[in-house]
This record gives structure tokens, C-alpha cells and sequence, in this order.
């Protein structure tokens, strides 16, 4: 099976079966970078795809994937802002590529929202939603990110389950 | 795309958050009082120490009193922890600082001098890539206190330490009882030069001789994450007062007539972390933001509470 194929599977198969284990991580945002230099909060981006690697690294953690699908819109803002609907598009031929980043907060934060370095592991798919870098490139900041684990890493899931 | 919108709104119905797990294991302080379920009880008496004062010690977050952060949900710089109920807010008090803008809460905002209002401006109009927490370095005062990172306080009898989770930060306060030197005798440092005595119940703890934003380095001087500056001239006093077990507070005032024209006070609202302990952060692991921003694009607009 080809990657692309392999990842579609994959997808399909996570969609299903996310909902008996997923969980929906919300991120720390520390500041120790500049979130405006480099991320432009007005951007929200959606990624699903599978992981390739984590780095799990100071001052920030980084999710590197091959996205499968990639929906846009621009943030609502304010009390009277009305939400808009997501823009999804599959990356192929897209000229930037399937193979996206996603900033994380950094270890110590990350570890007291539950995480660890293996939360993630090569071939999981999930999804992020975030904020796309100023510059344009495939880097983007996630905000939280829903996992697809039948691992079961955490304890306290709707099933009442603990590792 | 129906069928991933009616997923992933399963997906949210079925969420919990990972926050309740945290890996790094509590160790239960035996000292806290507890009630029956063993949480500890937060409203408990003030902890005295030996020789009668408050005990500031412990591990301490950065919670609020008053109106609910900026940048709460609704778009981009996400949130800095997750949602706590506030402690009592006092009417009485200081208004209540904000962490990307001093003085928001502040009517009229900050009485900045003409020079500091330009640098100010100069700074956010960059998106603050200099603040010095982006670059791994100490930051300021006011932004250490409201960190979303913790911070410890170790208490004896000479000295506080305050030990900050966020960029290894590093404070001593001495309570021997010297005098504050004079202003410009010890080399400017990052930190500057720290006493503190007893008013009451109130720990007060004069600074200077720290580094300005009229030093060379672009990173110096920087009250919060917008790019309010201090100077060279900076006077802080800070009052640290600690009116339950789980509840510390800090009034933090700045005289600084060249970037001030009056001096002004803000408070600062922090709630104890009990059995909890710091964990490793070293910054400057893989630090890559510079090589990353790219600032040749349209310049940084108001509102400036915008993260």
C-alpha cells in the first residue's frame, strides 16, 4: 500500500473509532516566545492527519504530520463575531506539501496537562486545530489537539477508564 | 465535510481533558490542612513561621480576582491554563494587572513619558519579538509574577528565594535587615538589588540597580508582554502579603519618572499549588523564534491586549 492510500486508511479507520477513546488535549500556551512575531491568531487552521514524529523539546514542543485534510477559516472575533465555516482541502497538489508542524506548548506544561513523550506516536492520527505561522510556511501553533489512542494513555477518559 | 463536522462534534461530547492526569506525580504534603476528602483547605489560617511572620513559602500559579483575562477563548493565544475560580477580589484594592498590557485595567492606562510611550509603541509595532521571556531570558518583575508558569518561594530567616519555573528565573531577597544601595553602585543586573522587611502582615520588598530598557540590549526593561518599559531609574516596591493558606497576593508599584510620570501600583493574584512541584525548563534547549519570525510584513495594530 502506498503512503497515501496507507494514510487514508488510517484516517478512516481513526474517525470511526476515535470517539471510544479520544480525548481533546487543551494546550498551554506559554509565552516564552512571541505568539504575534510568529503565529497570526486571526489564521485558524484544522489538520487531520498521521503523526510522523514529536519533539518533544524546549522551549516548545513540536507535532510534525502528513495532513490529509487542511480546512482554514478566519477567526471570529469579539463578543458579536459570528463563527465562519471551515474551507477544507485535500493537500494533494498542493504546492506547499502534506507535511506539517504544529507548535505545542513546552514539556513541563505539556506533562501537567497530562502528556508525555509518548503521547503520541508515529502513525497516530489526530487532529489540531491552531493558528497559522505569519511567513506562510506549514508551520502552525495548536491550540489542542483530539487524538485517536486506543492505548489509553490517561486516566479519567468518559469511560471512567485509568491506565 | 458533514461527516468529520458530525464526528468531531461526537468527539467533543465524548472529550475529557487530559489536565486531570497530570504524569508527574503529586507528592502530598502531610504539613497542609485537609478536609475530610484530603483537598487541602485553601481558606486555612495564613502559615506563620518560627519567629512569628507569614510564610510565604510554597509553589504558586498566577489565578485572578478580577475581570477574566484577555484573550480568553475566541481565537488565537488560546489559554494560559485552564479556567480556575477566581479569589476574592477587593474593591479597595490596586487595579488588577493584566499580562500582555500593565495597565489595562488602569483608567487611562499607563502615564508613560513621551520617551517611553515611543519605545513602547517601537516594541509592539515588532509583535514584542524582543520581549526577553521570547528570547529565554529574565523577564521583569511584573510579567515573573503573572508567568502561567509556577514559581516557588523558599523563606528563612535572611532571605526569600524565589525560584521561577519560567526561564530558570532566579530571585533573592535579602531580610537581614541591610539597606537598599544606592541607585547605580552595584552593576545594573537583571534581577537588581532586592530587600525586604515586615510592615505587619506584609512583606515589603524594595529593588533597584536593575537593568533598563536605556541599556544597549533591546531585551531590557520590559514591565509586560506589549513592551511597557522601566529604566535604569526603576524603584519597585512590592508588597507580598499572603491572607490565606492558598492565597498570595502582590501589590507592585514602579517610580520611574523617566519612563512614568507618576509612579502607579497594580496588583497581582496568585493561588497555592499545593503537592505539587516545579518541573524542569531549560529554555534555551532548542530555541529557534528568531530564525523563524519574519517581521518584514504588515506592522502590529491596536488593540493591544491582542496576543
Amino acid at each position: 500500500m502506498n503512503r497515501q492510500a496507507r494514510l487514508k486508511r488510517m484516517n478512516i479507520g481513526a474517525l470511526t473509532g476515535i470517539a471510544a477513546a479520544a480525548f481533546t488535549a487543551s494546550l498551554p500556551v506559554a509565552a516564552h516566545h512571541s505568539f504575534s512575531a510568529e503565529f497570526d491568531a486571526a489564521k485558524e487552521i484544522r489538520a487531520t492527519g498521521a503523526v510522523t514524529k514529536l519533539d518533544w523539546q524546549n522551549p516548545h514542543g513540536w507535532i510534525h504530520m502528513t495532513v490529509t485534510e487542511i480546512c482554514e477559516r478566519t477567526a471570529a472575533r469579539g463578543p458579536d463575531a459570528v463563527e465562519q465555516e471551515w474551507a477544507c482541502r485535500s493537500p494533494a497538489g498542493d504546492e506547499k506539501g502534506a507535511d506539517w508542524a504544529f507548535e505545542l506548548g513546552s514539556p513541563n506544561g505539556l506533562m501537567r496537562q497530562g502528556w508525555t513523550r509518548n503521547s503520541l506516536k508515529q502513525g497516530d492520527v489526530i487532529t489540531v486545530l491552531g493558528s497559522r505561522a505569519r511567513d506562510g510556511s506549514t508551520n502552525s501553533n495548536a491550540r489542542s489537539v483530539t487524538m485517536a489512542d486506543g492505548k489509553r494513555l490517561f486516566a479519567g477518559s468518559s469511560e471512567g477508564a485509568t491506565p | 465535510m458533514p461527516k468529520t463536522k458530525t464526528t468531531l462534534t461526537c468527539i467533543i461530547a465524548l472529550a475529557w481533558t487530559a489536565g486531570a492526569s497530570a504524569q508527574w506525580a503529586p507528592v502530598p504534603d502531610p504539613k497542609l490542612p485537609r478536609d475530610a476528602e484530603g483537598n487541602v483547605r485553601m481558606d486555612a489560617p495564613t502559615p506563620k513561621t518560627a519567629a512569628g511572620t507569614p510564610d510565604l513559602s510554597g509553589l504558586w500559579m498566577r489565578t485572578r480576582s478580577g475581570p477574566p483575562p484577555e484573550n480568553a477563548g475566541g481565537g488565537g493565544g488560546g489559554q494560559l491554563e485552564p479556567e480556575q475560580a477566581p479569589v476574592p477580589l477587593d474593591p479597595n484594592g490596586p487595579p488588577i494587572a493584566a499580562f500582555f498590557e500593565a495597565g489595562q485595567n488602569i483608567e487611562g492606562g499607563l502615564p508613560y513619558t513621551p520617551w517611553a510611550k515611543e519605545l513602547r509603541d517601537r516594541r509592539f509595532a515588532l509583535r514584542a519579538k524582543d520581549n526577553p521571556d521570547a528570547q529565554c531570558l529574565p523577564m521583569g518583575f511584573l510579567q515573573f509574577h503573572q508567568q502561567p508558569q509556577p514559581r516557588q518561594i523558599i523563606q528563612t530567616d535572611k532571605m526569600i528565594l524565589i525560584v521561577y519555573e519560567a526561564n530558570y528565573g532566579l530571585r533573592y531577597i535579602y531580610l537581614d535587615g541591610r539597606e537598599l544601595p544606592p541607585q547605580g553602585e552595584p552593576q545594573p543586573y537583571w534581577y537588581g538589588y532586592s530587600v525586604g522587611h515586615w510592615d505587619g502582615n506584609d512583606l515589603v520588598v524594595e529593588t533597584n540597580n536593575l537593568r533598563g530598557a536605556d541599556e544597549d540590549s533591546p531585551y531590557d526593561g520590559w514591565m509586560d508582554v506589549n513592551g511597557s518599559p522601566y529604566t535604569r531609574q526603576a524603584k519597585f516596591t512590592e508588597r507580598f502579603r499572603r491572607p490565606t493558606l492558598g492565597h498570595l497576593q502582590i501589590d507592585l508599584t514602579i517610580e520611574d519618572p523617566k519612563a512614568y510620570t507618576k509612579p502607579w501600583t497594580v496588583r497581582v493574584d496568585q493561588r497555592l499549588l499545593p503537592d505539587q512541584e516545579l518541573i524542569e525548563f531549560v529554555c534555551n534547549e532548542n530555541q529557534q523564534f528568531e530564525r523563524r519570525i519574519q517581521l518584514n510584513q504588515e506592522p502590529a495594530s491596536e488593540p493591544s491586549s491582542t496576543p
